[in-house]
């Protein structure tokens, strides 16, 4: 499998003087990793980085040893990313639009794109979507739509930020099945660790600062214990920044 | 780039919106569209560029046929009826609003207000008096006279419009690209 | 997004957008020069090809002239008072004509027959610098958050009554022209993630 190795290393992001993200140094090369944090802690950041839709204040980031906020279009292949709300990231009116404008930026012909974006709708069973107005797509479909605009692209990673908190069960568990049989590297945020049992490896962001990588039985372990301790105390009182 | 398209393409949704959301009313009571309200912030919010782009991207919509226009308006016969003069005067109201809040460095309040002022009002009468004098075959004079009802609307439209202008530089600083 | 083109399918949707935008364009300009009867000629002519499409597409294109009855009023008020009612007529009988027949362009073509037309003429300007691609989003980027925008300025106002017994008024504004700057921001950066313009 092609694997696009992910590594960062010494990275920092702190726009206008503040610490987001805090000498974070790694290697992902696992098929299947999960990244946990409370909100606030980072984790949308690090994926931001990772896709280079931002470059680090400090450090390095690197996809498959090119930095990804500079080289935008040898990214389209390598790194795909879904946002956590679909809405802020369907560019267009309609089904088919949508799924042919990652293909047109990939160099291929607008009536080219038209067709493979109507032939994956199809093998979906979807045909009929085509001409759909994203509006009327509910939430769980708007993000099958923005998954289904990413995977046409074949990106060797797919980014995926908090994909199941917007879902109900049924949806879940589709998107849950769908990914599972997804042959690209898969990196999962949440801050809900039940989503990120079956990962091969989870990492734990904490005020943006990386306390702790391994397997996810253990990492996670110690990440319920921690929010354990921290819902028996009083409030969130703390102001960030 | 991106950031110029997506924030020309929101502004001209901003504008229909404004002139859809039903009832806003700016004085108790008084249901005022606050479609030129909507030109007016596109020119003091965005600046003079971007700003006119937003405009004539939103009419651009109008003219194939979305009913975007306060009172749900809209397509080619707008463009030939007596408000013509104003639609056409939209763009170019924008860029001087937004010209006078790039250039005039005084405080944004005043700066949008004078903008929204000259742009809003001053540039889009002189476009739309001589609209109506045509369509409605009437001196320049009385075609003044018919626009006259809708100064003091447009009055309090352009004081929002500055306090609106004031109130984002206060929340959002950067977020004014007129200023930045 | 709803659009002004009518559900009523008639012969006139088949004719090519660009061949009825040179009609509408060469008999605005006839229909400018013209006086007295003629006039009414044009506009006896106009309710014909409306009738001629159908009584319902009729009904649709007198509904869709309503906004200009404030100016037919004005319009009476003031030939009335002049006693010059012949003159009055021509105005109220051009202005009608003409806006009646842009109307019918509208409603007898698709929304995405316009876009084209509006894409081929928009061509020449590339080289001015506009790129005919970047214009493209930009029309579909429109197209998409009108809607989004609407809904989500609703919910600012409805949030707002849930906590207060007044109405939102022009408070909701500046909450709506955040919302265009963020969403604005966001989509940059979705258009970036997926290669840029
Ligand atoms: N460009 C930025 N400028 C200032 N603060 C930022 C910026 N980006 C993120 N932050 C802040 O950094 C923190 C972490 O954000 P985020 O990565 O979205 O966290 P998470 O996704 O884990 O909830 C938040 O407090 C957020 O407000
Ligand atoms: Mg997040």
């Amino acid at each position: 499998m092609d694997i696009s190795g992910i590594r960062l290393s010494g990275a920092c992001y702190a726009p206008a003087g503040k610490a987001v993200l805090s000498d974070i140094s790694l290697t992902l090369d696992e098929p299947r990793i999960g990244i946990v944090g409370r909100n606030g802690s980072g984790k949308t950041t690090l994926l931001r980085l990772m896709a280079g839709l931002v470059r680090p204040t400090a450090g390095i980031v690197r996809v498959g040893g090119l930095d990804p906020a500079a080289d935008r279009k040898a990214m389209l292949g390598r790194i795909g990313i879904l946002f956590q709300n679909p809405d802020h990231q369907i560019i267009f009116p309609t089904v088919e639009e949508e799924l042919a404008f990652g293909l047109r930026q990939q160099g291929r012909a607008e009536a080219e794109a038209r067709a493979l974006a109507r032939d994956l709708l199809a093998r979906q069973g979807r045909a009929h979507w085509a001409g759909a107005a994203v509006q009327t797509l509910s939430q769980g479909q708007r993000q099958w739509l923005c998954l289904m605009a990413v995977l046409a692209m074949d990106p060797a990673t797919i980014l995926l930020d908090e994909p199941f908190a917007a879902l109900d069960l049924p949806s879940a568990a589709r998107l849950a099945r769908r990914l599972d049989g997804l042959p690209q590297q898969v990196v999962i945020v949440s801050h809900d660790p039940r989503v990120l049992e079956r990962m091969d490896r989870v990492l734990w962001l904490e005020g943006g600062r990386l306390v702790a990588d391994g397997p996810a039985a253990q990492v996670l372990r110690a990440f319920r214990a921690e929010m354990d301790r921290l819902g028996e105390a009083d409030a969130d009182t703390d102001l960030a920044g | 780039m991106e950031r110029t398209v997506t924030h020309v393409a929101l502004f001209a949704a901003l504008i229909a919106v404004l002139g859809l959301v039903p009832k806003i009313d700016l004085m108790a009571g008084v249901p005022i569209t606050a479609q030129s309200l909507g030109i007016m912030l596109c020119g003091t919010v965005l600046g003079a560029r971007r700003g006119a782009l937003a405009v004539l991207l939103f009419l651009l919509l109008v003219a194939v046929g979305l009913p975007l226009l306060a009172g749900g308006r809209g397509g080619l016969g707008v463009f030939v009826g007596p408000s013509a003069g104003f639609l056409i005067g939209f763009p170019v109201a924008a860029f001087v609003a937004g010209l006078v809040v790039e250039r005039w460095r005084v405080p944004v309040g005043p700066a949008a207000f004078a903008g929204a002022v000259l742009g809003g009002i001053v540039v889009l009468y002189a476009f739309g008096i001589p609209g109506m004098a045509l369509v409605l075959g009437k001196t320049l004079p009385e075609a003044a006279l018919l626009a006259t009802p809708f100064l003091a609307g447009d009055l309090i439209k352009a004081g929002l419009a500055a306090v609106i202008t004031a109130g984002l530089a206060n929340v959002r600083p950067g977020a004014l690209l007129s200023r930045n | 997004m709803l659009t002004l083109t009518s559900p009523v399918e008639t012969r006139a949707h088949r004719v090519p957008a660009g061949l009825k935008l040179a009609g509408l364009a060469v008999a605005t300009t006839g229909l400018v020069q013209m006086h007295g009867a003629a006039v009414g000629g044009v506009l006896a002519g106009v309710v014909v090809l409306y009738l001629a499409l159908g009584p319902a597409f009729a009904r649709h294109g007198l509904a869709m002239l309503r906004p200009l009855w404030p100016f037919l009023l004005v319009l009476a008020l003031w030939h009335g008072w002049t006693g010059d009612w012949a003159r009055g007529a021509e105005i109220a009988g051009k202005m009608l004509a003409a806006v009646a027949l842009a109307n019918l362009v509208t409603m007898t073509t698709r929304l995405d027959d316009l876009i084209a037309v509006v894409e081929r003429l928009a061509r020449p300007l590339a080289r001015l610098g506009l790129d005919p691609r970047v214009m493209a989003v930009a029309i579909a980027l429109a197209l998409r958050f009108t809607p989004v925008l609407f809904w989500r300025t609703g919910q600012l106002m409805e949030a707002w009554r849930a906590r207060s017994a007044r109405r939102p008024g022009w408070r909701v504004v500046l909450p709506a022209v955040l919302l265009a700057l963020d969403d604005a921001d966001h989509v940059a950066e979705a258009l970036r993630a997926r290669g840029g313009l």
